[in-house]
C-alpha cells in the first residue's frame, strides 16, 4: 500500500546542510497501522511529511497503492493536494474561521470532483458520528477544548475516505488522562474504519499499544522494525532496549561456551554464573553486556543453590499499589525488579536475582551504543 | 484548547486594588499621572470644540469681544467647495493611496515571510528603511525625481522616448500625491503584515493542502480568511494615517491645488490675506476628528477579534516556506524595483542635490561637486538651533508619555479606580484624534493661556505628548504577562506601593518601557505636521527647517538636512532590526 525507500531528505540551512533522513525504507501493507517511533529530532516528522508531500524528499522513491509519488531521481514528486491521504496535525491545524461543519467539510467541498450538497452534509455528518462530535457540527472552531479539536481534525482527515491516513503526534498536545482516554478511541476509530496509517510519536507506550507493525528510528534511520512484541522483547541493541522500556544492564564476562549458541558468563562485581544466549564471534574471556526487563527479573529471599543466580542486596523499595519496585545492587550495577505487592522485605536484604536466558538479549561490547 | 483557556484567562477578573490600599504615595502618582494624561488629550480638544462656536472669526475664543455663534459652522458647511472638492480628494486619496501601500506592503510580506526568497533580512531591512525618515523629505524626494521639467525620471524618459517640453509624469497631481503616500506608507503596513504572516500557523494551510485543496484554493480559502483579522487591523489603521496624512498634500498636493481635510484646515489659518480663521478651521476639524474616532473604533473591534482567532498552538509549529521555483526571477525583479523607487532613488536625489544642487545627473556636473550647502548649515546657528529642538522635544516628549503611558497602564489593570475604563477608552483614542487637529488644539489651548509658552520647544513637547495610546497599549500588554501574584508577593513581604512599583513593576516592565519610548521618539523625531502649525522662530525643528529652505528655492541646503535627516536614521533602523529579529529568534 504505502511502500517507502531509501528515503533520503536534506535540508539547507544557513549553516551547511542537514541531513533529516539518511536512507529509510519501509512497507505498510493494507489496512495496516505502522508507526514510526523514536527521540526528538530524529526525523520522524519529516518522513511523514515527506509521504504527505509537504516536503520534496532529496533522494528515494515514495508510492502509494502502486503509483509513485515522489521520484526526485526521476522528477516526479506529486503535490499534497493530488495525493489520496488525510492528515492529523500536532497542532491540529483547525481553521478558525470556519465552524466545525466546514472545517471537515473542506476536503469535499474542494474535491474536483465535488459532491453534491446533500451528500456532503451526509458524509460530514457521518464522520462527525464518528468522532462523537455530531451534536457540535455549528459550534465555532475557535471553542474548542483540546479534545474536540482533535476529533474535529480526525473527522476532517477521513471524511473524503482516503487511501492513507498520516498522523504526527496526535495525543501529544493533550495532558495525561485525555491521552490515554484518546488512545483508545483512536484506536479503535482506526480499526473501524480499517484505513491504512502511518503513525509517528515518541511515546512508546503509544507505539506498543496501537501498532501493527513499529519501526524505531535514530538519527535519521530506521534500527529496527517489526511487530511491538518482537522489538520489545528482541531489541536489536541497548538503544532500542533502552527506549522502548525500563531495561537493565549488567557487564559481565564471558566463561565458557557451552554450545554452538550458548555459554557460562560471570557478572561483573557480583557471584553467580549465568547460561545466556550468545550472538556468534564471542569467545571466551570475552566482555559482554546482558540487557533485560524489570518484568522478567525473578527475585528470590531465600538462598538457593545452583546456577542462573546472582546474589545482590536491596538498594531501595518503592510501594506503587499494584505492584513493588524493587532496587537491586549487584556489584556497582544497580537492577530494577518487579516485585509482587504482597512479598514483604527490608532495604540491605539480602536478594537472588534469576534471569530466564530466553529472556534477554546479550551484546557484544560497542554494539550497546 | 488554548484558544478557549486564553479566552477564560484573559476574562478573569483580577483582584485588583482599591483605592484605600495604595498608600499615599500611590494615591499621590496616579492622581497627577490621571491628571496629566486627560489634560494632555482632553484640555486641547475641549478648547477646540469651544472654538468651532466662538465667532468672530478671528479672534481666540476667549478674547474680549468673542461670542457664541454658528457664524463657523455655516461659513464652512455652506460652502460647496467642501463637497465638490475637499471631501471628494480626501476620500480619492486616501483610497488611493491605502489601496497601493497594501497590494505592495503585502506581497512583499507575503515574500519575506512565506517563500524562500533569497537575501531575506536584507530586503526587511532595506523595505523598513524609510519607515523613519520624515514624510516632508520624502515628499521633497519625489518632487526631485518627478517634477514636470527637471525631474530625473522625466528627463531620462524623454531622452528615452524622444519627447520634448514638460512630463510626461508630473508628481503635481492626484496620482502623483497618491504614488507619493502609497509608496511611503509601506514599509510600517509592511512591518505590521509580516507579523501578522509569521504568527500564523502554516500548517493551516498544510492541512487545505492535505485536504486535495489547490495552492490557489488554499490561498483564497484559507491562508486570506486566516489573515483577515490581522490584515483588517492594519488596513483601517493606515486608512487613519493616510487620512490625516498632511506632508505630501501640503509638499505636493499645495502647488497642485489639490486640497484635502488636513490642508484646508491649515490653510484657513495661514490665509494668505486675512488673518488666521480660528473659528473656521475648528469648524472644518469636527468631522475629520469624528471620522477619525470612527476609524478608531472600528481598529478596536477588529483587533479584539484577532485576538479571539489566535491560531498558533505552538507545538508542532514549524515555518514552512513556499518554493517560489520559477517565479523566483519575477519576484526578485519586482523586489528590485520596488526598493529602487521606495528608498534607493530617493537616498540618492537628495545626497545628489546636496552636493550638486538641484539638476539632472552627467558627467561635467560631477566636477562641480561642493560642499558648500553644507559648509553653509554647520555654520548656521538656526540649523544647530533645529538639531537640539528635535532632540529635546522628541526625547522628553517621549519620556513623558512612556511614564505616563505605563502608570495609566498600572491603574487600569490592577486597580478598581472607578471611570478608569474611561480613562482606557480616553487615552486610546489619543491615537484617532489626527495631528493636524491636534496641532490645532494646542495653537488654541496655549495662544489663550497667559502663561507665555507658545512659540517655545516646550509648547511642543506638551502637543507630542498627547499620543498616550501607544506606551498605555504596550504597557498594559507587558503588564498582562506579569502576573499580579509577583506584585502581591511583594506587598506580603512588606513593600509598599511605591516599593513594589519601583522594585518589582518597573524592572519587569524595562523591555517594554525602552521599545515604547524608542517607538514615541521616532515618531516625535519625524514629526512634520505639529512644530508646521505651531512654529515660530524659536522652535522649529529638522523637518520644518528642509522645508522652509526647500520653500525659499535653497534647494542644495535643503536637500543637505535631508541627507544629515537620513543618516541619522540608519543606525536607528539597524539597531532596530537586531531588536525585531531578536525577538522573533528568526532566520
Ligand atoms: N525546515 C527545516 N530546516 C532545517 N532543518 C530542519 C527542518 N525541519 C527539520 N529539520 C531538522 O531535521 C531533523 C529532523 O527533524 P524532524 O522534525 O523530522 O524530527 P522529529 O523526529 O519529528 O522530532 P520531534 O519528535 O521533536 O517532532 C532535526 O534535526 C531538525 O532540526
Ligand atoms: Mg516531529
Amino acid at each position: 500500500m504505502l511502500k517507502v525507500e531509501s528515503l533520503v531528505k536534506v535540508y539547507a540551512s544557513p549553516d551547511g546542510t542537514v541531513p533529516a533522513v539518511r536512507g529509510v525504507s519501509f512497507t505498510v501493507p493494507q489496512g495496516a497501522f505502522f508507526t514510526l517511533l523514536g527521540p526528538s529530532g530524529c526525523g520522524k516528522t519529516t518522513t511523514l511529511r515527506c509521504v504527505a508531500g509537504l516536503e520534496q524528499p532529496s533522494g528515494g522513491t515514495i508510492s502509494i497503492d502502486g503509483t509513485v509519488v515522489a521520484d526526485p531521481a526521476r522528477g516526479i514528486h506529486v503535490p499534497a493536494y493530488r495525493r489520496d491521504i488525510g492528515m492529523v496535525f500536532q497542532s491540529y491545524a483547525i481553521w478558525p474561521h470556519m465552524d466545525v461543519f466546514g472545517n471537515v467539510a473542506y476536503p469535499l467541498r474542494v474535491a474536483r470532483k465535488r459532491p453534491p450538497r446533500a451528500e456532503i452534509r451526509e458524509r460530514v455528518m457521518e464522520a462527525l458520528r464518528l468522532v462523537g462530535m455530531d451534536a457540535m457540527a455549528a459550534r465555532s472552531a475557535t471553542k474548542l477544548s483540546g479534545g474536540q479539536q482533535q476529533r474535529v481534525a480526525f473527522a476532517r482527515a477521513l471524511v473524503r475516505h482516503p487511501k492513507l491516513l498520516l498522523l504526527d503526534e496526535p495525543l501529544s498536545n493533550l495532558d495525561a488522562k485525555l491521552r490515554e482516554q484518546m488512545r483508545f478511541e483512536l484506536q479503535e476509530l482506526v480499526a473501524r474504519v480499517a484505513i491504512t496509517t502511518l503513525y509517528v510519536t515518541h511515546d512508546q507506550s503509544e507505539a506498543l499499544a496501537m501498532s501493527d507493525n513499529v519501526a524505531v528510528m535514530s538519527d535519521g534511520i530506521i534500527v529496527q522494525s517489526g511487530p511491538p512484541r518482537d522489538v520489545y522483547t528482541k531489541p536489536r541493541d541497548a538503544f532500542v532496549a533502552a527506549f522502548l522500556g525500563a531495561a537493565n544492564f549488567l557487564k559481565a564476562e564471558v566463561v565458557q561456551r557451552t554450545g554452538a549458541q550458548s555459554a557460562l558468563v560471570a557478572i561483573e562485581g557480583g557471584s553467580g554464573r549465568f547460561s545466556v544466549t550468545l550472538p556468534p564471534g564471542i569467545a571466551a574471556g570475552d566482555h559482554i553486556e546482558i540487557v533485560f526487563r524489570p518484568e522478567d527479573a525473578a527475585i528470590h529471599f531465600a538462598p538457593m543453590g545452583g546456577d542462573d543466580l546472582v546474589q545482590g542486596l536491596v538498594e531501595r523499595l518503592s510501594f506503587q499499589g499494584g505492584s513493588t519496585e524493587c532496587y537491586l545492587r549487584i556489584g556497582g550495577t544497580i537492577v530494577r525488579a518487579i516485585l509482587h505487592p504482597a512479598i514483604e522485605t527490608t532495604n540491605g536484604a539480602a536478594a537472588w536475582l534469576r534471569i530466564d536466558p530466553a529472556r534477554c538479549v546479550v551484546y557484544a561490547p560497542g554494539q550497546g551504543r | 484548547m488554548t484558544a478557549v483557556a486564553q479566552e477564560a484567562a484573559a476574562s478573569t477578573p483580577d483582584p485588583g486594588r482599591r483605592w484605600g490600599e495604595l498608600g499615599i504615595a500611590g494615591v499621590l502618582v496616579i492622581s497627577l499621572t490621571v491628571l496629566a494624561a486627560l489634560y494632555l488629550i482632553s484640555a486641547p480638544l475641549i478648547m477646540l470644540l469651544t472654538t468651532a462656536f466662538r465667532g468672530p472669526q478671528d479672534l481666540l475664543p476667549f478674547e474680549p469681544g468673542a461670542i457664541w455663534t454658528f457664524e463657523n459652522l455655516r461659513a464652512v458647511y455652506l460652502d460647496t467647495k467642501l463637497y465638490t472638492s475637499v471631501i471628494p480628494n480626501t476620500l480619492i486619496f486616501t483610497a488611493g493611496s491605502v489601496s497601493l501601500t497594501f497590494v505592495l506592503a503585502f506581497t512583499l510580506a507575503w515574500l519575506v515571510e512565506r517563500t524562500d526568497l533569497p537575501w531575506r533580512t536584507t530586503v526587511f531591512t532595506i523595505v523598513l528603511f524609510p519607515l523613519l525618515v520624515p514624510g516632508v523629505v520624502l515628499a521633497i524626494a519625489w518632487i526631485f525625481l518627478l517634477s514636470p521639467n527637471t525631474g530625473w525620471v522625466n528627463v531620462a524618459l524623454r531622452g528615452v522616448l524622444g519627447l520634448t517640453g514638460s512630463g510626461p509624469l508630473d508628481i503635481f497631481s492626484m496620482g502623483g500625491m497618491i504614488l507619493a503616500q502609497g509608496v511611503g506608507l509601506v514599509p510600517f503596513v509592511f512591518l505590521l503584515l509580516s507579523a501578522a504572516l509569521r504568527s500564523m500557523n502554516p500548517s493551516l494551510e498544510e492541512a487545505s493542502s492535505a485536504s486535495g485543496a489547490s495552492p490557489l484554493v488554499t490561498f483564497l480559502r484559507v491562508t486570506l480568511p486566516v489573515l483577515r483579522p490581522g490584515i483588517l487591523a492594519p488596513l483601517i489603521l493606515a486608512t487613519l494615517v493616510t487620512l490625516e496624512q498632511f506632508e505630501i498634500p501640503l509638499v505636493i498636493g499645495f502647488p497642485a491645488r489639490i486640497n484635502v481635510f488636513s490642508t484646508r484646515i491649515y490653510f484657513e489659518l495661514n490665509t494668505d490675506s486675512d488673518l488666521p480663521a480660528y473659528g473656521k478651521a475648528a469648524a472644518v476639524a469636527l468631522p475629520f476628528l469624528v471620522g477619525g474616532i470612527l476609524l478608531l473604533l472600528l481598529y478596536n473591534r477588529a483587533i479584539r477579534r484577532a485576538e479571539h482567532f489566535v491560531t498558533v498552538t505552538g507545538k508542532g509549529y514549524r515555518p514552512s516556506r513556499f518554493a517560489l521555483g520559477r517565479w523566483k526571477l519575477p519576484a526578485i525583479l519586482f523586489i528590485v524595483i520596488y526598493l529602487a523607487i521606495a528608498a534607493v532613488l530617493p537616498a540618492v536625489v537628495l545626497v545628489w542635490a546636496s552636493l550638486f544642487g538641484y539638476g539632472v545627473p552627467s558627467w561635467p556636473t560631477l566636477g562641480t561637486a561642493s560642499f558648500a550647502a553644507y559648509a553653509g548649515l554647520f555654520a548656521s546657528g538656526k540649523f544647530w538651533g533645529a538639531v537640539g529642538n528635535t532632540f529635546l522635544v522628541a526625547g522628553s516628549s517621549a519620556a513623558i508619555v512612556t511614564v505616563i503611558g505605563a502608570l495609566l497602564a498600572w491603574t487600569i489593570l490592577r486597580t478598581r479606580l472607578p471611570g478608569r475604563f474611561v480613562l482606557d477608552f480616553v487615552s486610546f483614542m489619543s491615537l484617532g484624534i489626527p495631528s493636524v487637529i491636534a496641532g490645532l488644539a494646542a495653537m488654541l489651548l496655549y495662544l489663550s493661556l497667559p502663561i507665555g509658552l507658545y512659540g517655545t520647544v516646550w509648547v511642543l513637547v506638551l502637543a507630542y505628548s498627547y499620543r498616550m495610546a501607544v506606551a498605555s497599549r504596550l504597557g498594559r500588554a507587558a503588564l498582562m504577562q506579569i502576573h499580579a501574584e509577583l506584585e502581591e508577593a511583594s506587598y506580603t513581604a512588606g513593600g509598599g506601593w511605591a516599593t513594589t512599583i519601583r522594585r518589582i513593576v518597573l524592572p519587569l516592565l524595562a523591555p517594554s518601557l525602552v521599545a515604547s519610548f524608542v517607538l514615541l521618539f521616532i515618531l516625535g523625531f519625524r514629526e512634520f505636521t505639529l512644530p508646521t502649525i505651531l512654529q515660530s522662530p524659536d522652535n522649529t525643528v529638522l523637518s520644518v527647517i528642509m522645508w522652509q529652505l526647500f520653500q525659499s528655492n535653497q534647494t542644495a541646503q535643503a536637500a543637505a538636512v535631508g541627507t544629515m535627516i537620513v543618516l541619522f536614521v540608519v543606525p536607528v533602523i539597524f539597531a532596530m532590526r537586531r531588536l525585531l529579529l531578536a525577538q522573533d529568534g528568526k532566520d
